[in-house]
Protein backbone atom coordinates (compact mmCIF):
# COMPACT_ATOMS: atom_id res chain seq x y z
CA UNK A 1 0.00 0.00 0.00
CA UNK A 2 2.87 2.30 0.89
CA UNK A 3 4.24 1.77 -2.63
CA UNK A 4 1.07 2.67 -4.50
CA UNK A 5 0.59 5.73 -2.34
CA UNK A 6 4.10 6.95 -3.13
CA UNK A 7 3.59 6.27 -6.84
CA UNK A 8 0.32 8.18 -6.89
CA UNK A 9 1.97 11.04 -5.05
CA UNK A 10 4.79 11.09 -7.62
CA UNK A 11 2.26 11.10 -10.47
CA UNK A 12 0.38 14.02 -8.97
CA UNK A 13 3.71 15.80 -8.51
CA UNK A 14 4.52 15.32 -12.22
CA UNK A 15 1.15 16.74 -13.27
CA UNK A 16 1.49 19.70 -10.90
CA UNK A 17 5.02 20.34 -12.19
CA UNK A 18 3.80 20.39 -15.81
CA UNK A 19 0.98 22.79 -14.97
CA UNK A 20 3.37 25.01 -12.99
CA UNK A 21 5.83 25.08 -15.88
CA UNK A 22 3.01 26.02 -18.24
CA UNK A 23 1.92 28.81 -15.89
CA UNK A 24 5.45 30.17 -15.38
CA UNK A 25 6.42 30.08 -19.07
CA UNK A 26 3.35 32.07 -20.00
CA UNK A 27 3.33 34.49 -17.04
CA UNK A 28 6.98 35.48 -17.36
CA UNK A 29 6.56 35.97 -21.09
CA UNK A 30 9.21 33.41 -22.12
CA UNK A 31 6.51 32.19 -24.45
CA UNK A 32 4.21 34.87 -25.77
CA UNK A 33 1.01 34.67 -23.66
CA UNK A 34 -1.00 35.28 -26.79
CA UNK A 35 0.33 32.02 -28.18
CA UNK A 36 0.22 30.17 -24.88
CA UNK A 37 -2.24 31.63 -22.37
CA UNK A 38 -1.37 30.62 -18.84
CA UNK A 39 -2.83 27.50 -17.26
CA UNK A 40 -4.95 29.46 -14.80
CA UNK A 41 -6.46 31.59 -17.59
CA UNK A 42 -7.20 28.47 -19.59
CA UNK A 43 -9.02 26.82 -16.69
CA UNK A 44 -11.02 30.00 -16.00
CA UNK A 45 -12.00 30.06 -19.68
CA UNK A 46 -12.92 26.39 -19.48
CA UNK A 47 -15.28 27.20 -16.60
CA UNK A 48 -16.87 29.99 -18.65
CA UNK A 49 -17.24 27.77 -21.71
CA UNK A 50 -19.00 25.06 -19.78
CA UNK A 51 -21.64 27.62 -18.72
CA UNK A 52 -22.37 28.65 -22.29
CA UNK A 53 -25.46 27.17 -23.90
CA UNK A 54 -23.80 26.96 -27.33
CA UNK A 55 -20.91 24.87 -26.00
CA UNK A 56 -23.26 22.64 -24.04
CA UNK A 57 -25.26 22.08 -27.22
CA UNK A 58 -22.08 21.20 -29.13
CA UNK A 59 -21.12 18.70 -26.46
CA UNK A 60 -24.58 17.13 -26.64
CA UNK A 61 -24.35 16.86 -30.43
CA UNK A 62 -20.96 15.18 -30.22
CA UNK A 63 -22.13 12.86 -27.45
CA UNK A 64 -25.17 11.86 -29.53
CA UNK A 65 -22.99 11.12 -32.57
CA UNK A 66 -20.48 9.15 -30.53
CA UNK A 67 -23.19 7.11 -28.80
CA UNK A 68 -25.08 6.43 -32.03
CA UNK A 69 -21.95 5.24 -33.82
CA UNK A 70 -20.91 3.18 -30.80
CA UNK A 71 -24.35 1.60 -30.38
CA UNK A 72 -24.28 0.47 -34.00
CA UNK A 73 -20.66 -0.55 -34.36
CA UNK A 74 -20.36 -2.66 -31.20
CA UNK A 75 -23.22 -5.18 -31.70
CA UNK A 76 -22.61 -5.36 -35.45
CA UNK A 77 -18.88 -5.88 -35.07
CA UNK A 78 -19.35 -8.31 -32.19
CA UNK A 79 -21.66 -10.53 -34.27
CA UNK A 80 -19.25 -10.57 -37.22
CA UNK A 81 -16.31 -11.21 -34.92
CA UNK A 82 -18.15 -14.04 -33.22
CA UNK A 83 -19.02 -15.68 -36.55
CA UNK A 84 -15.45 -15.34 -37.76
CA UNK A 85 -14.05 -16.89 -34.59
CA UNK A 86 -16.54 -19.76 -34.35
CA UNK A 87 -16.40 -21.00 -37.94
CA UNK A 88 -13.02 -22.30 -38.99
CA UNK A 89 -13.50 -22.06 -42.74
CA UNK A 90 -15.01 -18.58 -42.53
CA UNK A 91 -12.11 -17.56 -40.31
CA UNK A 92 -9.54 -18.79 -42.83
CA UNK A 93 -11.26 -16.85 -45.59
CA UNK A 94 -12.04 -13.64 -43.77
CA UNK A 95 -9.19 -13.11 -41.32
CA UNK A 96 -6.48 -11.89 -43.69
CA UNK A 97 -9.01 -9.61 -45.39
CA UNK A 98 -10.06 -8.20 -42.03
CA UNK A 99 -6.45 -7.74 -40.96
CA UNK A 100 -5.85 -5.84 -44.15
CA UNK A 101 -8.95 -3.67 -43.72
CA UNK A 102 -7.88 -3.11 -40.14
CA UNK A 103 -4.38 -1.95 -40.96
CA UNK A 104 -5.20 0.59 -43.67
CA UNK A 105 -5.71 4.18 -42.55
CA UNK A 106 -9.41 4.96 -42.22
CA UNK A 107 -9.32 8.73 -42.11
CA UNK A 108 -8.56 9.15 -45.80
CA UNK A 109 -12.01 7.73 -46.53
CA UNK A 110 -13.60 10.65 -44.72
CA UNK A 111 -14.20 12.63 -47.95
CA UNK A 112 -16.16 9.65 -49.27
CA UNK A 113 -18.59 9.90 -46.35
CA UNK A 114 -19.15 13.55 -47.14
CA UNK A 115 -19.79 12.74 -50.80
CA UNK A 116 -22.32 10.07 -49.83
CA UNK A 117 -24.05 11.48 -46.74
CA UNK A 118 -23.43 15.21 -47.14
CA UNK A 119 -22.36 17.23 -44.13
CA UNK A 120 -24.44 16.28 -41.12
CA UNK A 121 -25.29 13.84 -38.39
CA UNK A 122 -25.32 10.76 -40.66
CA UNK A 123 -21.85 11.49 -42.04
CA UNK A 124 -20.29 11.65 -38.56
CA UNK A 125 -22.09 8.59 -37.30
CA UNK A 126 -21.18 6.75 -40.49
CA UNK A 127 -17.53 7.64 -40.20
CA UNK A 128 -17.48 6.86 -36.47
CA UNK A 129 -19.03 3.48 -37.25
CA UNK A 130 -16.52 2.83 -40.02
CA UNK A 131 -13.52 3.70 -37.87
CA UNK A 132 -14.75 1.58 -34.95
CA UNK A 133 -16.15 -1.58 -36.52
CA UNK A 134 -12.87 -3.23 -37.50
CA UNK A 135 -11.35 -2.97 -34.04
CA UNK A 136 -14.56 -4.41 -32.55
CA UNK A 137 -14.42 -7.35 -34.97
CA UNK A 138 -10.76 -7.99 -34.19
CA UNK A 139 -11.24 -7.75 -30.42
CA UNK A 140 -14.29 -10.01 -30.39
CA UNK A 141 -12.33 -12.61 -32.32
CA UNK A 142 -9.59 -12.44 -29.71
CA UNK A 143 -12.16 -12.60 -26.92
CA UNK A 144 -13.81 -15.74 -28.30
CA UNK A 145 -10.42 -17.35 -28.80
CA UNK A 146 -9.58 -16.66 -25.15
CA UNK A 147 -12.34 -19.07 -24.05
CA UNK A 148 -10.61 -22.26 -22.95
CA UNK A 149 -11.62 -25.40 -24.81
CA UNK A 150 -11.34 -27.47 -21.60
CA UNK A 151 -13.94 -25.29 -19.89
CA UNK A 152 -16.31 -25.83 -22.80
CA UNK A 153 -15.72 -29.58 -22.74
CA UNK A 154 -16.36 -29.76 -19.01
CA UNK A 155 -19.54 -27.71 -19.32
CA UNK A 156 -20.77 -29.89 -22.15
CA UNK A 157 -20.00 -33.16 -20.43
CA UNK A 158 -21.92 -32.03 -17.35
CA UNK A 159 -24.86 -31.38 -19.65
CA UNK A 160 -24.94 -27.58 -19.65
CA UNK A 161 -27.62 -26.03 -21.83
CA UNK A 162 -26.49 -23.57 -24.57
CA UNK A 163 -27.73 -20.69 -22.38
CA UNK A 164 -25.73 -21.93 -19.44
CA UNK A 165 -22.66 -22.30 -21.64
CA UNK A 166 -23.13 -18.78 -22.95
CA UNK A 167 -23.56 -17.13 -19.56
CA UNK A 168 -21.41 -19.34 -17.33
CA UNK A 169 -18.51 -20.12 -19.65
CA UNK A 170 -18.34 -17.72 -22.58
CA UNK A 171 -19.30 -14.50 -20.82
CA UNK A 172 -16.99 -14.74 -17.78
CA UNK A 173 -13.96 -15.72 -19.87
CA UNK A 174 -14.66 -13.10 -22.50
CA UNK A 175 -15.54 -10.24 -20.17
CA UNK A 176 -12.04 -8.87 -19.47
CA UNK A 177 -11.12 -8.91 -23.16
CA UNK A 178 -14.47 -7.42 -24.09
CA UNK A 179 -14.06 -4.56 -21.63
CA UNK A 180 -10.63 -3.85 -23.03
CA UNK A 181 -12.18 -3.90 -26.50
CA UNK A 182 -14.90 -1.53 -25.38
CA UNK A 183 -12.30 0.90 -24.10
CA UNK A 184 -10.17 0.83 -27.24
CA UNK A 185 -13.12 1.02 -29.60
CA UNK A 186 -14.42 4.04 -27.69
CA UNK A 187 -11.06 5.74 -28.27
CA UNK A 188 -11.30 4.97 -31.98
CA UNK A 189 -14.90 6.07 -32.11
CA UNK A 190 -14.32 9.40 -30.36
CA UNK A 191 -11.32 10.17 -32.57
CA UNK A 192 -13.33 9.34 -35.69
CA UNK A 193 -16.28 11.53 -34.75
CA UNK A 194 -14.14 14.48 -33.66
CA UNK A 195 -12.02 14.29 -36.80
CA UNK A 196 -15.18 14.21 -38.92
CA UNK A 197 -16.47 17.26 -37.07
CA UNK A 198 -13.23 19.14 -37.53
CA UNK A 199 -13.10 18.29 -41.21
CA UNK A 200 -16.53 19.48 -42.29
CA UNK A 201 -19.34 20.27 -39.93
CA UNK A 202 -21.78 22.86 -38.66
CA UNK A 203 -21.87 21.80 -35.02
CA UNK A 204 -20.20 19.57 -32.47
CA UNK A 205 -17.24 20.20 -30.21
CA UNK A 206 -14.69 19.23 -32.86
CA UNK A 207 -16.09 21.88 -35.18
CA UNK A 208 -15.97 24.41 -32.36
CA UNK A 209 -12.31 23.63 -31.63
CA UNK A 210 -11.39 23.95 -35.31
CA UNK A 211 -13.17 27.32 -35.46
CA UNK A 212 -11.38 28.64 -32.38
CA UNK A 213 -8.12 27.58 -33.99
CA UNK A 214 -8.92 29.39 -37.22
CA UNK A 215 -9.83 32.54 -35.30
CA UNK A 216 -6.67 32.44 -33.16
CA UNK A 217 -8.75 32.31 -29.96
CA UNK A 218 -6.02 30.54 -28.05
CA UNK A 219 -7.71 30.60 -24.64
CA UNK A 220 -10.86 28.98 -25.91
CA UNK A 221 -8.86 26.58 -28.09
CA UNK A 222 -6.70 25.35 -25.23
CA UNK A 223 -9.72 25.16 -22.93
CA UNK A 224 -11.47 23.04 -25.55
CA UNK A 225 -8.46 20.74 -25.87
CA UNK A 226 -8.29 20.32 -22.09
CA UNK A 227 -12.04 19.63 -21.99
CA UNK A 228 -12.00 16.90 -24.65
CA UNK A 229 -8.84 15.36 -23.20
CA UNK A 230 -10.42 15.29 -19.72
CA UNK A 231 -13.59 13.63 -21.03
CA UNK A 232 -11.63 10.99 -22.96
CA UNK A 233 -9.31 10.23 -20.06
CA UNK A 234 -12.15 10.01 -17.56
CA UNK A 235 -13.99 7.46 -19.67
CA UNK A 236 -10.78 5.52 -20.18
CA UNK A 237 -10.00 5.38 -16.47
CA UNK A 238 -13.59 4.43 -15.66
CA UNK A 239 -13.50 1.39 -17.95
CA UNK A 240 -10.04 0.46 -16.67
CA UNK A 241 -11.34 0.58 -13.13
CA UNK A 242 -14.19 -1.78 -14.04
CA UNK A 243 -11.64 -3.93 -15.87
CA UNK A 244 -9.52 -4.20 -12.73
CA UNK A 245 -12.55 -5.22 -10.69
CA UNK A 246 -13.40 -7.96 -13.21
CA UNK A 247 -9.88 -9.28 -13.48
CA UNK A 248 -10.45 -12.03 -10.93
CA UNK A 249 -12.35 -13.84 -13.69
CA UNK A 250 -9.32 -13.90 -15.89
CA UNK A 251 -7.97 -17.41 -16.06
CA UNK B 1 -12.64 -24.88 -52.45
CA UNK B 2 -9.71 -23.90 -50.29
CA UNK B 3 -9.93 -20.79 -48.16
CA UNK B 4 -7.20 -19.13 -50.15
CA UNK B 5 -8.90 -19.43 -53.54
CA UNK B 6 -12.18 -18.21 -52.09
CA UNK B 7 -10.35 -15.25 -50.61
CA UNK B 8 -8.77 -14.41 -53.95
CA UNK B 9 -12.17 -14.74 -55.60
CA UNK B 10 -13.65 -12.30 -53.06
CA UNK B 11 -10.91 -9.76 -53.76
CA UNK B 12 -11.32 -10.12 -57.53
CA UNK B 13 -15.09 -9.91 -57.11
CA UNK B 14 -14.79 -6.68 -55.12
CA UNK B 15 -12.59 -5.12 -57.79
CA UNK B 16 -14.99 -6.17 -60.55
CA UNK B 17 -17.92 -4.80 -58.54
CA UNK B 18 -16.06 -1.54 -58.08
CA UNK B 19 -15.88 -1.24 -61.85
CA UNK B 20 -19.37 -2.54 -62.65
CA UNK B 21 -21.63 -0.98 -60.00
CA UNK B 22 -20.83 2.64 -60.90
CA UNK B 23 -20.80 1.82 -64.65
CA UNK B 24 -24.29 0.36 -64.57
CA UNK B 25 -25.49 3.25 -62.41
CA UNK B 26 -26.43 1.14 -59.38
CA UNK B 27 -24.21 3.41 -57.31
CA UNK B 28 -23.97 7.04 -58.49
CA UNK B 29 -20.55 7.97 -59.88
CA UNK B 30 -20.46 10.79 -57.34
CA UNK B 31 -20.42 8.30 -54.44
CA UNK B 32 -18.09 5.76 -55.96
CA UNK B 33 -16.37 6.47 -59.28
CA UNK B 34 -15.46 3.33 -61.21
CA UNK B 35 -11.95 1.98 -60.88
CA UNK B 36 -11.07 2.84 -64.48
CA UNK B 37 -12.20 6.47 -64.23
CA UNK B 38 -10.28 6.82 -60.96
CA UNK B 39 -7.10 5.50 -62.55
CA UNK B 40 -7.59 7.70 -65.62
CA UNK B 41 -8.12 10.76 -63.41
CA UNK B 42 -4.94 9.95 -61.54
CA UNK B 43 -2.97 9.29 -64.71
CA UNK B 44 -4.00 12.47 -66.57
CA UNK B 45 -2.99 14.63 -63.60
CA UNK B 46 0.05 12.54 -62.72
CA UNK B 47 2.30 15.60 -62.56
CA UNK B 48 0.05 17.29 -59.97
CA UNK B 49 -0.16 14.13 -57.88
CA UNK B 50 3.57 13.58 -58.20
CA UNK B 51 4.27 17.06 -56.88
CA UNK B 52 1.84 16.57 -53.99
CA UNK B 53 3.42 13.20 -53.25
CA UNK B 54 6.85 14.81 -53.00
CA UNK B 55 5.57 17.33 -50.43
CA UNK B 56 3.82 14.63 -48.41
CA UNK B 57 6.81 12.29 -48.53
CA UNK B 58 9.13 15.03 -47.29
CA UNK B 59 6.83 15.69 -44.33
CA UNK B 60 6.48 11.98 -43.63
CA UNK B 61 10.22 11.37 -43.61
CA UNK B 62 10.99 14.28 -41.26
CA UNK B 63 8.17 13.41 -38.85
CA UNK B 64 9.16 9.76 -38.91
CA UNK B 65 12.67 10.69 -37.81
CA UNK B 66 11.21 12.62 -34.87
CA UNK B 67 8.43 10.20 -33.92
CA UNK B 68 10.27 6.92 -34.34
CA UNK B 69 13.64 8.18 -33.15
CA UNK B 70 12.20 9.78 -30.04
CA UNK B 71 9.63 7.05 -29.45
CA UNK B 72 12.09 4.18 -29.71
CA UNK B 73 14.69 5.94 -27.58
CA UNK B 74 12.30 6.96 -24.81
CA UNK B 75 10.46 3.65 -24.99
CA UNK B 76 13.73 1.78 -24.56
CA UNK B 77 14.69 3.88 -21.55
CA UNK B 78 11.29 3.68 -19.86
CA UNK B 79 10.90 0.01 -20.71
CA UNK B 80 14.24 -1.10 -19.31
CA UNK B 81 14.13 0.82 -16.03
CA UNK B 82 11.50 -0.55 -13.64
CA UNK B 83 10.89 2.59 -11.60
CA UNK B 84 9.99 5.01 -14.39
CA UNK B 85 8.00 2.25 -16.03
CA UNK B 86 5.66 1.79 -13.08
CA UNK B 87 5.43 5.54 -12.70
CA UNK B 88 4.99 6.69 -16.27
CA UNK B 89 3.45 3.88 -18.34
CA UNK B 90 -0.08 4.16 -16.89
CA UNK B 91 0.03 7.91 -17.47
CA UNK B 92 1.17 7.48 -21.04
CA UNK B 93 -1.48 4.92 -21.86
CA UNK B 94 -4.07 7.18 -20.29
CA UNK B 95 -2.81 10.00 -22.49
CA UNK B 96 -3.21 7.64 -25.41
CA UNK B 97 -6.99 7.78 -24.93
CA UNK B 98 -7.06 11.45 -25.89
CA UNK B 99 -8.05 12.06 -29.52
CA UNK B 100 -4.85 13.79 -30.54
CA UNK B 101 -6.40 15.35 -33.60
CA UNK B 102 -7.74 18.19 -31.42
CA UNK B 103 -4.13 19.34 -31.01
CA UNK B 104 -3.78 20.12 -34.70
CA UNK B 105 -5.47 23.56 -34.50
CA UNK B 106 -2.99 24.48 -31.76
CA UNK B 107 -0.09 23.60 -34.06
CA UNK B 108 -1.53 25.60 -36.95
CA UNK B 109 -1.77 28.64 -34.68
CA UNK B 110 1.81 28.20 -33.51
CA UNK B 111 3.49 27.11 -36.70
CA UNK B 112 1.30 28.26 -39.57
CA UNK B 113 -0.25 26.13 -42.28
CA UNK B 114 2.98 25.06 -43.94
CA UNK B 115 4.93 21.85 -43.52
CA UNK B 116 6.03 22.65 -39.97
CA UNK B 117 2.60 22.20 -38.39
CA UNK B 118 2.12 18.88 -40.20
CA UNK B 119 5.52 17.63 -39.08
CA UNK B 120 4.84 18.64 -35.47
CA UNK B 121 1.40 17.02 -35.47
CA UNK B 122 2.47 13.79 -37.19
CA UNK B 123 5.48 13.46 -34.89
CA UNK B 124 3.28 13.65 -31.80
CA UNK B 125 0.75 11.36 -33.46
CA UNK B 126 3.29 8.65 -34.12
CA UNK B 127 5.32 9.16 -30.95
CA UNK B 128 3.10 7.72 -28.20
CA UNK B 129 2.27 4.37 -29.85
CA UNK B 130 5.90 3.88 -30.89
CA UNK B 131 7.00 4.53 -27.35
CA UNK B 132 4.37 2.20 -25.89
CA UNK B 133 5.24 -0.57 -28.35
CA UNK B 134 8.97 -0.24 -27.72
CA UNK B 135 8.60 -0.13 -23.95
CA UNK B 136 6.37 -3.22 -24.04
CA UNK B 137 8.79 -5.00 -26.37
CA UNK B 138 11.91 -4.25 -24.33
CA UNK B 139 10.34 -6.08 -21.41
CA UNK B 140 10.03 -9.26 -23.47
CA UNK B 141 13.84 -9.57 -23.68
CA UNK B 142 14.68 -12.81 -21.93
CA UNK B 143 16.32 -11.82 -18.58
CA UNK B 144 18.31 -15.07 -18.67
CA UNK B 145 20.27 -13.79 -21.65
CA UNK B 146 21.29 -10.76 -19.65
CA UNK B 147 22.04 -12.87 -16.61
CA UNK B 148 24.20 -15.23 -18.64
CA UNK B 149 26.11 -12.34 -20.19
CA UNK B 150 26.69 -10.74 -16.83
CA UNK B 151 27.79 -13.91 -15.12
CA UNK B 152 30.32 -14.50 -17.89
CA UNK B 153 31.73 -11.08 -17.14
CA UNK B 154 30.45 -8.99 -20.01
CA UNK B 155 30.96 -5.27 -19.60
CA UNK B 156 28.07 -2.87 -19.90
CA UNK B 157 28.98 -1.87 -23.46
CA UNK B 158 29.35 -5.53 -24.45
CA UNK B 159 25.98 -6.30 -22.95
CA UNK B 160 24.43 -3.40 -24.84
CA UNK B 161 25.94 -4.22 -28.22
CA UNK B 162 25.87 -8.01 -28.06
CA UNK B 163 22.73 -8.75 -26.07
CA UNK B 164 20.31 -5.90 -25.69
CA UNK B 165 20.55 -4.44 -29.17
CA UNK B 166 20.15 -7.68 -31.13
CA UNK B 167 17.34 -8.77 -28.81
CA UNK B 168 15.62 -5.42 -29.21
CA UNK B 169 15.67 -5.34 -33.01
CA UNK B 170 12.28 -7.02 -33.54
CA UNK B 171 10.75 -4.63 -31.03
CA UNK B 172 12.29 -1.61 -32.65
CA UNK B 173 11.08 -2.76 -36.05
CA UNK B 174 7.51 -3.27 -34.91
CA UNK B 175 7.68 0.14 -33.23
CA UNK B 176 8.86 1.57 -36.51
CA UNK B 177 6.00 -0.13 -38.36
CA UNK B 178 3.31 1.16 -36.01
CA UNK B 179 4.79 4.62 -35.70
CA UNK B 180 5.49 4.97 -39.41
CA UNK B 181 1.95 4.02 -40.40
CA UNK B 182 0.62 6.58 -37.93
CA UNK B 183 2.96 9.26 -39.18
CA UNK B 184 1.65 8.74 -42.73
CA UNK B 185 -1.92 9.03 -41.44
CA UNK B 186 -1.06 12.07 -39.32
CA UNK B 187 0.51 13.92 -42.23
CA UNK B 188 -2.34 13.18 -44.63
CA UNK B 189 -5.04 14.00 -42.07
CA UNK B 190 -3.45 17.31 -41.18
CA UNK B 191 -3.11 18.12 -44.87
CA UNK B 192 -6.77 17.33 -45.32
CA UNK B 193 -7.77 19.66 -42.49
CA UNK B 194 -5.83 22.85 -43.19
CA UNK B 195 -3.01 23.17 -45.70
CA UNK B 196 -1.91 24.40 -49.08
CA UNK B 197 0.03 21.44 -50.48
CA UNK B 198 0.30 17.66 -50.38
CA UNK B 199 -1.93 14.70 -51.18
CA UNK B 200 -4.34 15.39 -48.33
CA UNK B 201 -4.79 18.91 -49.65
CA UNK B 202 -5.54 17.57 -53.15
CA UNK B 203 -8.12 15.15 -51.74
CA UNK B 204 -9.84 17.94 -49.84
CA UNK B 205 -9.76 20.36 -52.76
CA UNK B 206 -11.26 17.88 -55.20
CA UNK B 207 -13.82 16.92 -52.57
CA UNK B 208 -15.05 20.52 -52.32
CA UNK B 209 -15.65 20.65 -56.09
CA UNK B 210 -17.27 17.16 -55.97
CA UNK B 211 -14.77 15.64 -58.40
CA UNK B 212 -14.90 12.11 -56.99
CA UNK B 213 -12.56 10.36 -59.47
CA UNK B 214 -9.79 12.72 -58.42
CA UNK B 215 -10.65 12.26 -54.73
CA UNK B 216 -10.39 8.51 -55.10
CA UNK B 217 -7.16 8.77 -57.06
CA UNK B 218 -5.68 10.61 -54.06
CA UNK B 219 -7.12 8.08 -51.61
CA UNK B 220 -5.63 5.23 -53.67
CA UNK B 221 -2.26 6.95 -53.67
CA UNK B 222 -2.25 7.25 -49.87
CA UNK B 223 -3.36 3.63 -49.52
CA UNK B 224 -0.56 2.59 -51.83
CA UNK B 225 1.91 4.58 -49.73
CA UNK B 226 0.71 2.99 -46.47
CA UNK B 227 0.69 -0.54 -47.88
CA UNK B 228 4.15 -0.17 -49.45
CA UNK B 229 5.58 1.10 -46.19
CA UNK B 230 4.01 -1.73 -44.24
CA UNK B 231 5.28 -4.33 -46.70
CA UNK B 232 8.79 -2.88 -46.66
CA UNK B 233 9.06 -3.03 -42.88
CA UNK B 234 7.62 -6.54 -42.86
CA UNK B 235 10.24 -7.59 -45.37
CA UNK B 236 12.99 -6.20 -43.13
CA UNK B 237 11.35 -7.87 -40.15
CA UNK B 238 11.53 -11.25 -41.88
CA UNK B 239 15.16 -10.64 -42.82
CA UNK B 240 15.93 -9.78 -39.20
CA UNK B 241 14.01 -12.77 -37.87
CA UNK B 242 17.25 -14.64 -37.11
CA UNK B 243 17.65 -12.33 -34.13
CA UNK B 244 14.28 -13.23 -32.77
CA UNK B 245 14.72 -15.15 -29.57
CA UNK B 246 11.36 -16.82 -29.34
CA UNK B 247 10.18 -14.67 -26.47
CA UNK B 248 7.38 -13.24 -28.48
CA UNK B 249 3.88 -14.63 -28.47
CA UNK B 250 2.27 -16.11 -31.57
CA UNK B 251 2.10 -14.12 -34.72
CA UNK B 252 -1.64 -13.43 -34.54
CA UNK B 253 -1.30 -12.06 -31.03
CA UNK B 254 1.51 -9.80 -32.10
CA UNK B 255 -0.64 -8.50 -34.93
CA UNK B 256 -3.44 -7.80 -32.51
CA UNK B 257 -1.18 -6.03 -30.06
CA UNK B 258 0.27 -3.70 -32.63
CA UNK B 259 -3.19 -3.17 -34.04
CA UNK B 260 -4.53 -2.06 -30.71
CA UNK B 261 -1.79 0.52 -30.67
CA UNK B 262 -3.13 2.16 -33.78
CA UNK B 263 -5.31 5.14 -33.08
CA UNK B 264 -8.49 5.35 -34.99
CA UNK B 265 -8.05 7.30 -38.07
Amino acid sequence: MQGTFAINLARIAIIVAILALWEVLSRTGIINPRLLPSASDTFVTLGDLLQRAAVQKDLMVTAAEVLAAFAMAVPFGAVIGFLVAENRYFADVAKPLLFFAFSIPKSIFLPMFILVFGVGFAQKVGFGFFSTIFIVIMSTTTAVESVKVEHLTVARSYGATPWQTAFRVYLPSMLPVLLEALRISMIFNLTGVILAEMYASRDGIGHQIATWGENFQMKQLLAGVVMVAAIAMTFNELVRWVEARCSHWRT
Amino acid sequence: MSAKTLRHLIVIGLIVLWELLPRTGLIPELFLPSLSSTLIAGWTDAAEYGHALAVTLYEVVVSMAFACGGGILLGAIVGSLPRPRVLIMPMVSSLYAVPLVILYPVFTVWLGIGSESKIAFASIYGFLPTMLATAAGIQTIDPQLLLAARSMGATLSQRLVRVIMPAAIPTVLSGLRVGGALVIVGVVVSEMLISSAGIGYLISRYRTILDSPHVFAGVLLVLFLAITFNAAIRWIERKAAIWQTGTRAGHANDEMASGAMQPAT
